[in-house]
């Protein structure tokens, strides 16, 4: 990407000044990836027991755990302190294999993926004469060497390519640079939907490796040609794997990892999910770092009517669709899920059986009805969640 | 995974269903999820329903 003009700096700058520096690496927002370096973990740092039943979101930012067909591996996944020492990064995501399964089942697999919307993916050119290349640069280490794979998905247009890379020394952190690219076929809908996925693959049965490896773009109704030569990481409960600095930039070459300020790189987070609590309190019920005066109080409830309270919300970041709302109890009450009210008689009360409204991107309405004196404000204490996720 | 799912409707009148709908899960979790067909929950709602499932409408 070439940088032409930067307002009047180019007749202030001595000639040849800049000659040699790395203006590749000034560019920002390069990377496609959000949250590469695995920094933001709203909804907590660690999760176990994920296996069969659990595709989602559970610890890093938009890095979603997939599992595919009914297997019986069981990981725990981590935001990690265990990261490439020198490198500047802080975290990693670590899967940690605790219930083993040594025989994957054909159509059993298991991989670490980020949905990509389609709007952000356009300057890629995907599906014309001008499509890019994408390389991808990562730091990833394991105790278990061999071939992984990385799948690039054009869910558009149902095509894939895959690229294969090799941990050559167990437990070592090491730097990996694959290139995919530019598909000429298929362009990707401008639109809020995920448009790409990039998956990091642990393990596949043979419904996904008895082909030829598709190193070029080609239909993902072949599946066989996904994963070949991929390694087992659920074969051991003593296999763990970690990745981060993870980067998707468009050309032939890698670029140094963009660091970029952790609330930049929570605004992008929150455009998918966001929480009524700190950063680094994971919503749960009962959980206690709000108070009346902090994030509640955007929320205090209101009695619009007789018997009837209502708290309307404003999300920080609006989502990227509207999203699903998660409610929680705060401390004061017992019944998970639901949030409670400081009543006319100076206790805490459930708000039972509520109604929420959640009609748009910019935020969600909950009432419920309960004894309450109309044109009052009561505290509210509880939390939630709103996922827009891909 | 959706053990149930039930329509929303306003609690006062006018009556009507507020494009939302109370999702329980397998493990009791209870998430509310817009009528939104650009939101993953509830392309999950519709593949539960394809699979033979029915919504609990209570009815305004």
């Amino acid at each position: 990407m070439a940088i032409t003009r930067i307002g009047n700096i180019a007749n202030t700058i001595p000639d040849n000044s800049i000659a040699n520096s790395k203006l590749t690496d000034i560019v920002n927002f390069k990377n496609i990836i959000i949250n590469g370096d695995m920094s933001i973990a709203q909804r907590g740092t660690s999760a176990t027991g994920l296996g069969d039943g659990d595709i989602g979101y559970h610890t890093c930012d938009r890095w979603r755990f997939q599992e595919l067909g009914t297997p019986t591996y069981e990981f725990t996944q981590t935001q990690s302190t265990d990261v490439p020492s020198g490198q500047g990064f802080a975290t990693s995501l670590k899967m940690d294999c605790t219930t083993a399964d040594a025989s994957l089942s054909a159509s059993d697999a298991v991989t670490i993926r980020q949905k990509i919307e389609g709007q952000n993916l356009q300057y890629i050119k995907k599906g014309t004469a001008n499509a890019e290349s994408l390389t991808c640069s990562f730091w990833v280490k394991s105790n278990k060497t061999g071939t992984y794979i990385i799948q690039i998905r054009d869910n558009d247009n149902s095509r894939q390519i895959s690229k294969s890379y090799t941990i050559d020394s167990a437990s070592t952190w090491e730097k990996k640079t694959i290139t995919f690219a530019g598909d000429t076929t298929g362009t990707l809908d401008n639109d809020n939907n995920a448009s790409l996925f990039f998956d990091f693959w642990l393990g596949a049965g043979t419904d996904y490796t008895s082909g030829t490896l598709a190193t070029s773009w080609e239909a993902s109704a072949l599946n066989t040609n996904t994963a070949v030569g991929q390694v087992n990481i659920a074969d051991s409960t003593a296999n763990d794997w970690f990745v981060t600095g993870v980067q998707l930039e468009i050309g032939s070459a890698a670029s140094d990892f963009e660091f970029l300020p952790v609330d930049v790189n929570l605004q992008r987070c929150l455009r998918y999910y966001e929480k009524l609590y700190s950063l680094t309190t994971a919503p749960a019920d009962g959980a206690t770092n709000y108070t009346f005066g902090g994030a509640a109080g955007e929320a205090s409830w209101t009695c619009f009517t007789t018997n009837n309270i209502g708290s309307g919300t404003k999300f920080k970041v609006e989502k990227r669709t509207t999203p699903t709302i998660t409610l929680f109890r705060g401390t004061a009450t017992v019944t998970a899920g639901l949030p409670a009210y400081y009543n006319d008689s100076d206790a805490w009360a459930v708000v039972t059986s509520p109604t929420i409204t959640v009609n748009d991107s910019l935020g969600f309405f909950i009432r419920s009805a309960v004894t309450a004196t109309r044109g009052r404000s009561y505290l509210f204490e509880g939390g939630w969640t709103a996922s827009a996720e891909l | 995974m959706i053990k149930n799912v039930e329509k929303m409707y306003s609690l006062t009148s006018p009556i009507v269903f507020v494009k939302t709908f109370k999702v329980t899960l397998n493990n009791d979790a209870v998430i509310y999820v817009p009528l939104d067909p650009a939101n993953t929950d509830y392309q999950a709602i519709q593949e539960w329903i394809a699979a033979g499932n029915e919504v609990i409408d209570n009815g305004a």
